[in-house]
C-alpha cells in the first residue's frame, strides 16, 4: 500500500504525493516539534522534509513502513537544520525566572506531581529547554525520544540511523548531564 | 568511606541508565533505602525525578499541522519542479543576465571612447616624438653647424667691412 503510493507519487501522480503529505504530516510535525517550539519553524522544517522525501522516493523500497522512512528523513533533516543554526546561549542557573523557581519549589514540596495546568506545562517546557541546552542536538533527541516518548532503543536507532549502542551511550550521557544541571538549579534555589 | 562513594556511584548509575519511570521495583527500593541516609544521592534522585517530569512535558509539546499545510507543500513542490525544468545553462544565463549586459555596455562605451579620442591626442604625441627623436636631433644639429665655403667667406668679409 505504502509502496504503491510511493511509486505512484514517484511517477508524477500529484494526488498520490498529496495523500502521503496528508497521511504522514502529523508524524513529521511530531518529529519537528522535538526540535523546534515555534510553529513557523516546525512548518518550515516539515515542508523541507516532504520536498526532500519527494526527491528520494526512488530509494524507498517498501521494506519498512513509509512512516518509518519519513521519520528518519525528518530526524536527519531537523538535525541538519539545528546543527546549522546559531547555538543557544549557555545554560546559567541565575537566569531562572520567578515562574520557574516557583515551579521547582512546588515540585520539590511534593504538591505538584505532573504539570497539569497550561501555565505549569509552559514553565516545565521552558525549564526542559534550558536543561536540554547543555546537550548536543543528537543527545537531546535520544533523551526526548526515550524518556519523553518512551521509545525503545531500537526505535530510536531506526529513526536516526545510529547503532543501538550509540543510542544507549547518548541517552546515558544526556540523562547524566541533565540531572547534574537540574541539581545545580535546585542547589541555587536552596541557596 | 570508599564503600560509601562506590554506593553513591552505583545509585547515580542506576539513575542515569534509565528514566525513573523505567526503573524496576528492586532498583527503586535500593535507591529508597540508600537515600534515607545519603543526602547527595537524595539530591541526585530528586534532580532525576524533576528532570524526568520536565522532559516528559517537553516531549508532549507537539504542534499539529495546519489545514493548509498540504496545499503549501504541493505549491512548493510545483515551484521546485518549475525551477528544475529550466535547463541549467538557461538558469545560469537568467541569473547572470544583468551582469553580462552591464559588462557589454561598458565595453562598448570604452570602445567608442578609444576610437574617437585618438584623433586629438595621437598627432601631438607624433610631433613630440619626431621633434625629439635621436635621428632628427643629430641631423638638425648637422644642418645648423655645417656651412658652405661661400657662407664662411662672406661672413669673414662682412666682419672686415664693418671694421673699416
Amino acid at each position: 500500500m505504502d509502496l504503491d503510493l510511493a511509486r505512484q507519487a514517484q511517477a508524477g501522480d500529484e494526488s498520490a504525493f498529496a495523500e502521503i503529505v496528508r497521511r504522514y504530516s502529523p508524524r513529521v510535525f511530531s518529529v519537528a516539534s522535538r526540535f523546534f517550539r515555534q510553529r513557523p519553524l516546525v512548518e518550515e522544517a516539515a515542508q523541507e522534509v516532504f520536498l526532500k522525501a519527494y526527491t528520494q522516493l526512488g530509494s524507498f523500497e517498501g521494506r519498512g513502513s513509509l512512516e518509518g522512512w519519513l521519520t528518519r528523513i525528518a530526524t536527519n533533516t531537523c538535525l541538519n537544520i539545528v546543527r546549522g543554526a546559531k547555538r543557544r546561549p549557555e545554560f546559567t542557573v541565575s537566569d531562572l525566572t520567578e515562574d520557574e523557581q516557583g515551579w521547582l519549589e512546588q515540585q520539590s514540596a511534593g504538591d505538584g506531581g505532573e504539570p497539569a495546568s497550561v501555565e505549569n506545562t509552559v514553565v516545565a517546557t521552558d525549564l526542559a529547554d534550558r536543561l536540554l541546552s547543555v546537550l548536543s542536538p543528537e543527545d537531546q533527541q535520544a533523551l526526548l525520544m526515550i524518556d519523553g516518548e518512551q521509545a525503545s532503543i531500537k526505535e530510536v536507532a531506526e529513526a536516526t540511523g545510529w547503532s543501538e549502542s550509540k543510542v544507549k551511550v547518548r541517552a546515558f550521557r544526556a540523562r547524566r548531564k541533565v540531572r547534574e544541571a537540574m541539581e545545580k538549579l535546585l542547589s541555587y534555589k536552596r541557596a | 568511606m570508599p564503600e560509601g562513594n562506590q554506593t553513591n556511584k552505583h545509585i547515580t548509575e542506576i539513575l542515569d541508565r534509565a528514566s525513573i519511570a523505567m526503573l524496576s521495583e528492586s532498583e527503586l527500593l535500593e535507591i529508597h533505602v540508600h537515600t534515607m541516609d545519603c543526602m547527595s544521592c537524595r539530591d541526585a534522585f530528586e534532580a532525576a525525578r524533576l528532570s524526568a517530569v520536565v522532559i516528559k512535558s517537553r516531549a508532549e509539546t507537539t504542534i499539529e499541522p495546519s489545514p493548509f499545510f498540504q496545499t503549501r507543500v504541493m505549491a512548493a513542490l510545483r515551484e521546485q519542479q518549475a525551477v528544475e525544468s529550466v535547463p541549467a545553462m538557461l538558469r545560469l544565463w537568467r541569473s547572470a543576465k544583468a551582469l553580462v549586459s552591464t559588462m557589454a555596455v561598458t565595453t562598448a562605451a570604452l570602445a567608442v571612447v578609444s576610437f574617437t579620442q585618438p584623433s586629438q591626442t595621437t598627432p601631438v604625441l607624433d610631433q613630440t616624438a619626431s621633434a625629439y627623436s635621436a635621428y632628427s636631433v643629430i641631423m638638425d644639429q648637422d644642418a645648423d653647424e655645417q656651412m658652405s665655403y661661400e657662407q664662411v667667406l662672406s661672413t669673414i668679409y662682412e666682419d672686415d667691412d664693418d671694421a673699416r
